[in-house]
């Protein structure tokens, strides 16, 4: 088995910029991405804050440049060859080489406003390629030739967590060399009203950790890592980025949508990457948790990392504040801010808190810290489903 | 990488909960192009009150894991792996038609709630109380594969013992609009037996397959998934039966050890083309199986259960193999299978 998965590219595409550098300015910045609906067409626009990338569809069409595809597979695509490029990457056929995408609805951003044309005009007969979740990963797949591995995950807002874990699996048991792995979604009217039934947004800026929390704001986004195995970076004299050294996966089998009070599955999972990472608990420097900002995630989470780490938790923040929650991308887009975190020796803070929350005793970094050293991260993500996951990831 | 098939359990157009049936009344002209499944009594397998509340994807993939672990004489899992091309599509059509017709107002959250294409495995882990590994791949007709491998990646790495892998896709009459328009199912008119068409389309089909895979064979075990290979393109020159023959050779078998090859046919002529050629030029006995089930995109999970119901018996049904006889022992089962010509994929079935 091989023992090392090392990062050697990051891409991203979010409310906070569209590079690893507008989003580090952002993020150093404590400057959200959070504000008035400006693209998604909806009755709701001046209702909710969200978090939407910064460009049009037409802008995103011009700036990737390899046709005219949905908003899905642009911001993916985009995010994947940044990735690369940081990575250092031109060539994917001298490796074995695999695709792992994630996603919660795909281009359903499209198909919604292709659906009643569909129907009523009887036009928009390719209307099913917007449909499909795989199909962004499939396009991707055919833009940058990928012919064998390419899969696509769906766990709900833990998707591209899974992605990550699922492409650390794949090359520590030698079935590939190097993974491309990450997640995208889109702002669409789907899940701002499927969100809205629920009654879970904040018409304000979500307020992660906070006794007064209201619920979470949306956001859109891709990111995706390069994950090589240790052969790789040794005969390319790479130098990686980070290591993804824990990964955890548990259901939290408590209800489809809600989160148990007592975070079962979210203890479990980090269990998991600590027992995959071998490290102990004490070694973690920062948490980057999930912290949607809604009551029932935020308490079930806090609780959960107060028995994981037995009072004695270490800095955490959520930086959903800065992007909003970005759906299957968030585990991704989260990867890459904990990296940065560990480059730059900074923690993000979470913004937009003022009061303790009432049945937790620890409290989030709230202002940026700098020159603090991070070696290690641990990254929660959770969803629907009771889908649980954890990732550790390791400055060398 | 190799897992024992220790329990399944099948939901398709045939009868085939029932341990006796073994396509007996089947016709080699598929009856419909539009196949759905024979459900079964659901109460047998999930509590009343929670029916009512279940889509019929839900139902279906619920029901056929709870028909697997009895089989398996099993009442835990480590692990839920599922896989479905296009997931929860009537609570996703549902939810999507009331956000475009009602114009984003008067929406109730039950069908969006329902709509993540990890409900299946979701509501599993409920009802199990599973709070093992649990991922939903969502890659059209690679779908299913994914999860098997991921399943068998599992059990090598030790951390599971038993791991319940399903492949799960439901027919709905907005899904059948959206792939009739695009022009991908076959004409009713035009319904031929699949392994001689001239027409194109495919007959649609929908069902559930769950499997209790396992490093160790159970007492009852009678078969094993010995290797899967997906393929999201057929790139280069290389043929598909040089694919295949790679793919044995990591599975450390021989096209000559291939008893009985299940062709992924689907009845259209173009899309069919080069896996017609395959199945003359691999000069194996080859039996279809999308007459029985339809195409959709993890019918290659009904494929693993005939496969190892066959070599259960030692014998496959006649309607699945019009021109070949096939020699016992049946050891080795190849199932190939395609969607439009793309994103192939192979499995092999082995007796234990």
């Amino acid at each position: 088995m091989q023992s090392n998965v090392y990062v050697t590219g990051m891409g991203i595409l979010s409310a906070i910029g569209n590079s690893v550098d507008e989003t580090f300015e952002s993020l150093s910045g404590s400057l959200s991405g959070i504000g008035k609906i400006k693209y998604l067409d909806t009755l709701h626009k001046d209702t909710f804050v969200v978090g939407e990338v910064k460009m049009s569809n037409a802008e995103l069409v011009s700036k990737a440049g390899v046709g005219n595809y949905n908003r899905t597979t642009l911001l993916a695509y985009l995010a994947i060859k940044e990735a690369m490029l940081n990575a250092g990457l031109t060539n994917l056929t001298d490796a074995r080489t695999g695709l792992v995408s994630s996603t919660t609805v795909g281009g359903i951003c499209h198909a919604e406003l292709m659906y009643k044309d569909f129907f009523d005009e009887k036009t928009n007969e390719n209307f099913i390629n917007s449909y499909l979740s795989g199909i962004s990963t499939n396009d991707i797949a055919a833009l940058i030739g990928i012919t064998d591995y390419a899969t696509t995950i769906s766990t709900a807002c833990s998707s591209s967590a899974n992605a990550i874990m699922l492409g650390a699996r794949l090359i520590k048991n030698n079935i590939l060399d190097r993974v491309i792995v990450g997640g995208v979604d889109t702002l669409s009217k789907f899940t701002l009203n499927g969100f809205n039934t629920l009654m879970i947004l904040d018409t304000e800026w979500c307020k992660p950790f906070d006794e007064n929390r209201k619920g979470l704001n949306l956001g859109e986004g891709a990111a995706y890592l390069i994950l090589e195995s240790e052969a790789e970076v040794r005969k390319h004299n790479k130098t990686p980025i980070a290591r993804v050294v824990g990964y955890g996966n548990a259901n939290d089998a408590f209800h489809q949508t809600a989160s148990s009070p007592e975070g079962a599955g979210a203890l479990l999972a980090m269990q998991k990457a600590f027992k995959v990472a071998g490290i102990k608990p004490e070694e973690i420097d920062y948490i980057n948790a999930h912290g949607t900002g809604t009551a029932n995630n935020d308490s079930s989470e806090g609780v959960a990392m107060q028995s994981m780490f037995n009072g004695h938790v270490p800095k955490f923040s959520s930086t959903k504040a800065f992007t909003g929650h970005t759906l299957a991308a968030s585990a991704a887009v989260e990867a890459v801010i904990s990296i940065l975190s560990m480059q730059h020796s900074m923690i993000f803070p979470c913004l937009n808190r003022h009061e303790q929350m009432k049945d937790l005793t620890i409290t989030p970094v709230d202002v940026l810290e700098k020159d603090v050293p991070v070696n290690y991260v641990l990254s929660n993500s959770f969803g629907f489903g009771g889908n649980c996951s954890s990732l550790i990831f390791a400055k060398k | 990488m190799e897992a024992y098939i220790n329990g399944m359990a099948c939901i398709a157009h045939h009868n085939v909960i029932d341990d006796q049936y073994f396509f007996e009344d089947v016709a080699e002209m598929p009856a419909s192009n539009n196949l759905m499944a024979k459900e079964p009594d659901y109460k047998a397998y999930i509590p009343a009150a929670l029916i009512r509340r279940m889509s019929h994807i839900v139902k279906m993939g619920v029901s056929a894991a709870m028909m697997s672990m009895k089989k398996a004489g099993l009442s835990q899992i480590d692990a839920i792996i599922t896989g479905t091309g296009m997931g929860c599509a009537e609570d996703t059509d549902k939810f999507l038609r009331s956000v475009v017709y009602d114009n984003e107002s008067m929406l109730t959250p039950t069908s969006f709630i329902k709509s993540t294409h990890n409900t299946v495995a979701g509501q599993i882990a409920l009802l199990m109380n599973c709070s093992g590994c649990n991922f939903t791949y969502v890659h059209q007709n690679l779908s299913f594969e994914y999860a098997a491998m991921d399943a068998m990646m599992l059990l090598m790495e030790g951390d599971a013992e038993n791991v319940l892998v399903g492949g799960i896709d439901e027919n709905t009459p907005t899904m059948y609009e959206l792939f009739r328009r695009h022009g991908l199912i076959k004409l009713h008119e035009n319904l031929q037996p699949i392994w001689q068409t001239n027409t194109s389309g495919y007959v649609v089909g929908e069902g559930a397959a769950f499997f209790n895979l396992s490093d160790k064979p159970a007492d009852n075990c009678r078969a094993k998934i010995a290797g899967v290979k997906c393929l999201q393109e057929l790139a280069g020159s290389a043929s598909l039966l040089q694919r295949v023959t790679d793919f044995l050779t990591e599975s450390l078998t021989m096209l000559s050890d291939i008893d009985l090859v299940l062709s992924g046919n689907c009845g259209d002529a173009e899309m069919d083309k080069r896996i017609a050629a395959f199945n003359t030029d691999c000069e194996r006995p080859i039996g279809y199986y999308k007459h029985l089930c339809g195409d959709y995109f993890t019918a290659s999970s009904f494929a693993v259960w005939l496969a190892a119901r066959i070599i259960d018996l030692q014998q496959a049904p006649k309607v699945i193999v019009p021109n070949h006889t096939i020699k016992e022992p049946i050891k080795n089962i190849l199932i190939v299978n395609h969607y439009q010509d793309k994103q192939y994929s192979f499995l092999l079935v082995s007796a234990r």
